[in-house]
């Protein structure tokens, strides 16, 4: 098979509410926050960001942002600079692999990613005495001094493969591979599917004029589309809109 | 304690003059008592992680990497001192040429050190070595840095096998007599190595498609930075092998080398200097007008958030660069030491100031339309940590000065004491 | 032979290059990368085959359907139920990591009186003690369970007294009780006929009713299109989540709700834009402007709006009856898209009354909210699986916690029509764990246990031969050749729902505008959370993200 999968957020369909987030941590064995950790030091691989329009009293407006990897397809930052190769493109998928068993923990991958979609693990992972037995059997626990991210749920899509060995057939059902955030929305703002097929939803959704990437002229070409029939939003895709010359920062 | 006294004595050069036992250990005292605490330091990040910094997921390289990167520039001198004298055949620079090395094999063991606790699992470094990625710069970095040490370390043990009482070891002295032939392979090596892993410096921020404010085009594979790091880290080393030198000999109140070597180093490094600050500022050109905008990043992108403003390009340019080259190069001022050594400082300000913009600005810069302009200050484990590994510097830099024949004898040519 | 340095020179530089030719020194390589992959102190799965059950979340109301993945006998993963009629494979943030709450540190695990550790046995000395001096209270905190049941028979064997808290939901639905007289349990919301909803800081899409209900409608119907399906109106004074999404967000001043009612509703009557004839509010609509902060033209467009695309129904967040009234004059009362009264499956409730009798001992549920503190003199008997901290209960007793009690799901509060569930217990509880009903059901075994109930509750169902079971597909309950067969399926994870009930207008008596005082009660998006901790990955939302603030009053 040689998929190219990927997703399309419905911006307009999100509501910040979180429930990707928390179904990430649960699926993937990311452990709980220590009580130092802050949202720079922690480890949320599907990460819901609240940006707003600037304006104040009734003209202010929010989107809510799910950020996660983008897979990126085309010269991928993280997969050039890692030194022992401990990421790389699934080339069947187009899923960007992370072997955190590999990573010395240089974090040059976390520099390159301009998404920040990369975490580190600052502390060893921890949870209350017994909460243990609640893991994922299918994910490995990662241990400190490595990177993690997204990974598209692979340990779902292992499964899949499996069943579809199991029943001798040679492509997955489709049914069967749903990452826990897609799964997980309640409005059914994340489309997740093969971006090579045509016939599928996502590639339909993913070349609407509505739809946009963010920081697509940096070339690497990511996998996780946004969409949104406000203009506003669509114009956070790059710094050089409208939106970003205003002076918000100094 | 005389006893004591008495065996330093003898281990210190026939005829060398250096300061009685008592005051060298109270000079060794508080260096140690930092080296202590940088260990301490160290040791608490390697034993609890790298929680007890104050790096995070936006901040992934901190105070460390822009001391690796700072210290490996002004480490040049040893490499370029080298080249100078064995393949460019400069020999009146002969004399600094050991204490360059020592230099050189502080700057980079104590990087590597600091390297092995900037990790996260320094029990996989070898993993480099064993997977490596030979699209990435920092595979590159990492072989080169680790086989350039080695250099510096045989490089080294010359030097060391010199002292009087480890000379009378005979297979010590056969060693480093077979050592001798090695020497200029082992300064071209030295050289060839330095070269890439001195760009590679550059090309690990010049590569990063993602961080547009480090992002530069190049030649082939080899982003622009590549060669801006080389040009300013030749142009440097010398800066700060002037300036260390100078130090030891107020400290020593002797005078280790003629006043023509300082001269000489001056000129080639405000010559590199100038050469290196018109590339930089063709670069920086093409980088603001071409790359960045070509992207959809302006410079107010950049340069719209105080501190940093443009203030600091020009600082980097004009006052740490062009200012030094010619402080350093004119006659007017290149004769007189006071002017001199103040163009050392200042090229060696430039070049630090290089190396923290293109770590720690790259990072606070947002990239996302909606991202913020970040603050970090490093924990005090990071600050000792570094402070440790000066302090190690200064204890190897000042046991090698009493042992070894550093600088060999100023006045008269004594054949016993060779240096190269 | 002589053997010199040279020699052993020689010989070591051999043996080392041999040496590195044999795999000794590249597997112990090998070794120590495995090493630094696996400290021990690095937890580990459970291992094992993994299967997967359904049940129900029973932490809140909503009775969201889950699917868990159970391995050695302990969920590993929760996710929702895609074919829940109401639910559509939803949850809230917080159920995604509820399989974690059994072991969080706070976690119930012994019955404390007054801060040290006691027995059961004592527990019990103790509640008989009380009620032979006098009458008790139970109070339930989620009513209409077997569980319930259980409590009410007890209490009412003795003339004590049964009380139950109102959700947060079921207190926006007091108006329509008191108005009709019919028993609020009976009351729900026709979201799905409405096509314009009016909310008053209702969080309907962030911690209202049961997740996936209202959110997959409004997918579907109100986003997408300029001119919508569904359209949401959202009056709240700040940019909460709901307002952002919302087709129009009114940003009227705080605690001004009620009189902005009672300016629409002036509007209503006075250009006719509705059938109804009265009552007048008193403001008048330039009052209700400098209350508000908003202009007259905006109040008559709101009005205006609100009823182009009818049916329309008004939603407030708590039972001010200023707010409730605006639908009796919409007309949205007993008529579809609008406030309607469920089955006929219900039983009055008695709420909770502060001073009701003074008992001599108060039997607080689990289901009862952590922050419920009873005005007594009496001894508070307090079931719960967490200790909130800071609880004035004399006793304290480990109730089961996630997915470790049968249970049944009654209808939800906020519920268009009725529905039904049981709840297997996936999980075998510690020991030492006791809920309410089986700690009152060894004080008096002749009461019927929870199961009983819930088989004559499936009899019940089962014989109307009404409604349909959503399992895999939906099939009708007449389906099924027995009761027996019936009940399997529902513990198997299906749901019962009733055919959509003949929506009866009902006459809610309004004679005059009722005063607009505002008793707001601030909702939070884990308002409806029962439990008084969060599961420990809910740091992802307030700790290491920006995403939300840690809700007043729960513990991490």
């Amino acid at each position: 098979m040689s998929a190219r999968y990927g997703m399309v957020i419905d911006l307009d369909r999100c509501t910040g509410c979180g429930s990707c987030m928390v179904a990430c941590a649960a699926e993937n064995n990311v452990p709980p926050a220590t009580s130092r950790a802050t949202p720079r030091t922690g480890l949320t691989p599907m990460l819901v960001r609240k940006v707003s329009n600037g304006a104040d009293g009734a003209a202010k407006r929010e989107v809510f942002i799910p950020i996660s990897c983008m897979h990126c397809g085309n010269e991928t930052p993280c997969v050039s600079v890692c030194p022992q190769q401990a990421v790389e493109v699934d080339k069947a998928t187009g899923i960007v692999m992370q072997m955190p068993q590999r990573c010395l923990g240089c974090r040059y991958c976390m520099v390159a990613c301009p998404y920040h979609a990369r975490y580190f693990n600052w502390w060893d992972p921890a949870w209350p005495a017994g909460m243990e037995k609640s893991l994922n059997p299918g994910v490995a626990v990662r241990m400190r001094g490595v990177v993690e991210k997204c990974n598209l749920c692979h340990a779902r899509l292992h499964s899949a493969m499996e069943k579809a060995a199991a029943n001798r057939k040679k492509e997955i059902d489709p049914a069967d591979y749903i990452p826990a955030c897609v799964e997980a929305c309640p409005t059914g703002a994340i489309l997740f599917g093969n971006l090579a097929d045509k016939n599928d939803g996502v590639f339909s959704a993913a070349h609407s004029p509505d739809a946009f990437r963010l920081l697509a002229r940096l070339g690497t070409e990511p996998k996780v589309y946004y969409k949104s029939g406000q203009a506003w939003v669509r114009a956070l895709a790059e710094r050089d809109s409208e939106r970003a010359k205003e002076s918000e920062h100094v | 304690m005389s006893e004591l006294l008495v065996v330093d004595r003898r281990w210190i050069a026939r005829g060398a003059e250096r300061s009685s036992t008592t005051r060298f250990l109270l000079w060794l005292v508080p260096w140690v008592a930092l080296l202590a605490l940088g260990i301490y330091a160290a040791g608490l990040c390697l034993y609890y992680g790298l929680n007890q910094t104050n790096m995070d997921n936006r901040f992934a390289f901190g105070m460390w990497i822009f001391l690796d990167l700072a210290i490996i520039a002004m480490g040049a001198g040893a490499f370029f001192t080298g080249f100078l004298v064995y393949i460019l055949k400069q020999a009146d620079l002969k004399p600094i040429l050991n204490s360059a090395v020592v230099l050189g094999f502080i700057c980079y063991s104590g990087a590597v050190a600091v390297l092995m606790v900037d990790v996260g699992q320094p029990l996989r470094a070898w993993f480099t070595f064993w997977y490596p990625n030979t699209h990435s710069m920092l595979t590159e970095v990492t072989f080169c840095i680790t086989c350039y040490l080695f250099v510096l370390i045989l490089e080294y043990i010359p030097v060391l096998l010199r002292n009087r009482q480890l000379r009378k070891v005979p297979s010590f002295l056969v060693f480093e007599h077979q050592l001798h032939h090695l020497v200029p392979v082992l300064a071209a090596l030295g050289a060839f190595l330095s070269f890439f892993h001195q760009g590679s410096l550059g090309g690990l921020y010049g590569v990063l498609r993602g961080r547009p404010f480090a992002f530069r085009q190049g030649f082939a594979i080899w982003p622009s930075t590549f060669f801006l790091f080389i040009l300013s880290a030749i142009a440097v080393g010398p800066s700060f092998l002037i300036l260390v030198t100078a130090a030891a000999e107020k400290l020593t109140g002797q005078k280790l080398v003629q006043p023509g070597v300082f001269r000489k180093l001056g000129l080639i490094s405000g010559l590199l200097l100038g050469v290196y600050v018109a590339a930089k500022a063709i670069d920086t050109l093409i980088w603001l007008n071409i790359t960045s905008r070509a992207v959809g990043f302006a410079p107010w992108d950049f340069y719209s958030y105080k501190p940093f403003g443009s203030a600091l390009l020009f600082l980097e340019i004009v006052p740490l660069g062009l200012l030094p080259a010619f402080l350093l190069t004119v006659p007017l001022t290149a004769k007189k030491r006071g002017w001199l050594l103040c163009g050392a400082a200042l090229a060696c300000g430039g070049i630090l100031l290089n190396r923290f913009v293109l770590t720690v600005q790259t990072l606070a810069l947002p990239t996302l339309a909606f991202d913020e302009f970040l603050k970090y200050i490093p924990s005090w484990q990071e600050v000792a940590s570094f402070a440790g590994v000066i302090a190690y510097g200064v204890i190897v830099y000042s046991l090698s000065y009493r042992y070894l024949p550093m600088f060999g004898r100023v006045k008269g040519a004594d054949t016993n004491v060779s240096v190269g | 032979m002589k053997f010199s340095r040279r020699d052993l020179l020689i010989g070591s530089a051999g043996a080392t290059a041999g040496f590195l030719l044999t795999p000794v020194p590249w597997k112990l390589l090998g070794d120590v990368s495995i090493w630094t992959q696996n400290w021990p102190w690095i937890p580990q799965p459970v291992r094992g085959p993994v299967e997967t059950t359904q049940s129900f979340c029973t932490l809140c109301a909503s009775g969201c359907g889950i699917r868990a993945r159970m391995a050695a006998g302990y969920p590993v993963g929760i996710s929702g139920v895609r074919n829940h009629p109401i639910t559509k494979g939803a949850l809230c943030p917080l159920g995604f990591a509820a399989h974690q709450l059994n072991w969080h540190p706070q976690r119930l695990r012994e019955v404390r009186h007054r801060g040290r550790a006691a027995s059961w046995a004592e527990a019990r000395a103790a509640f008989e003690k009380a009620r032979k001096e006098g009458p008790v209270a139970v109070v339930d905190g989620r009513s209409g369970r077997a569980a319930s049941s259980v409590l009410e028979a007890f209490a009412k064997k003795e003339n004590d007294s049964y009380q139950v808290v109102p959700s947060v939901e079921s207190q926006a639905l007091a108006p329509y009780a008191d108005w009709s007289g019919d028993p609020v349990s009976a009351f729900g919301y026709d979201l799905e006929n409405v096509r314009t909803i009016v909310s008053f800081g209702a969080p309907l899409l962030d911690g209202w009713g049961a997740p996936g209900r209202f959110t997959r409608l409004w997918s579907e119907r109100a986003v997408g299109a300029a001119d919508p399906q569904l359209r949401l109106i959202q009056i709240e004074s700040s940019l909460s989540r709901t307002a952002g999404c919302a087709w129009q967000w009114v940003p009227v001043r705080e605690g001004s709700e009620a009189q902005l009612a009672a300016g629409v509703a002036r509007v209503l009557l006075e250009e006719d834009l509705v059938a109804a004839q009265g009552p007048m509010p008193q403001l008048s609509l330039v009052e209700v402007a400098a209350q508000t902060g908003l202009t007259t033209e905006a109040i008559r467009d709101l009005a205006r709006k609100m009823v182009e695309n009818r049916p329309v129904m008004v939603i407030a967040t708590d039972g001010n009856p200023a707010i409730a009234a605006l639908n009796v004059l919409l007309g949205a009362v007993g008529a579809p898209g609008g406030i309607i009264k469920r089955g006929e499956r219900v039983q009055p409730q008695a709420p909770y009354e502060a001073s009701g009798g003074s008992p001599r001992a108060i039997l607080l549920d689990a289901t009862v909210p952590w922050e419920f503190t009873p005005k007594t003199d009496g001894e508070v008997f307090r079931f719960a699986a967490w200790d909130g901290g800071g609880n004035k209960a004399d006793w304290l007793l480990p109730a089961p916690g996630f997915l470790e009690e049968l249970t049944d799901v009654p209808t939800a509060p906020t519920s268009a029509v009725d529905t039904y569930a049981v709840a297997l217990n996936l999980v075998a509880p510690p020991a030492e764990i006791k809920g309410a009903a089986q700690f009152l059901l060894e004080l008096d075994p002749s009461l019927r246990v929870v199961e009983q109930v819930i088989h004559r509750r499936c009899e019940e169902l089962f014989h109307a031969r009404r409604g349909m079971v959503y399992a895999e597909q939906a099939i009708a309950i007449t389906e099924f050749d027995s009761a027996q067969k019936f009940e399997e399926q529902l513990r198997k994870g299906a749901v019962w729902m009733d055919s959509p009930p003949r929506i009866s207008a009902f006459r809610c008596e309004l004679k005059e505008w009722p005063a607009e005082n505002n008793v707001r009660q601030g909702t939070n998006w884990a308002a409806a959370w029962a439990p008084p901790v969060l599961p420990a990955l809910a740091t992802k939302l307030y700790q290491e993200s920006n995403l939300r603030e840690l809700p007043a009053g729960r513990q991490a």
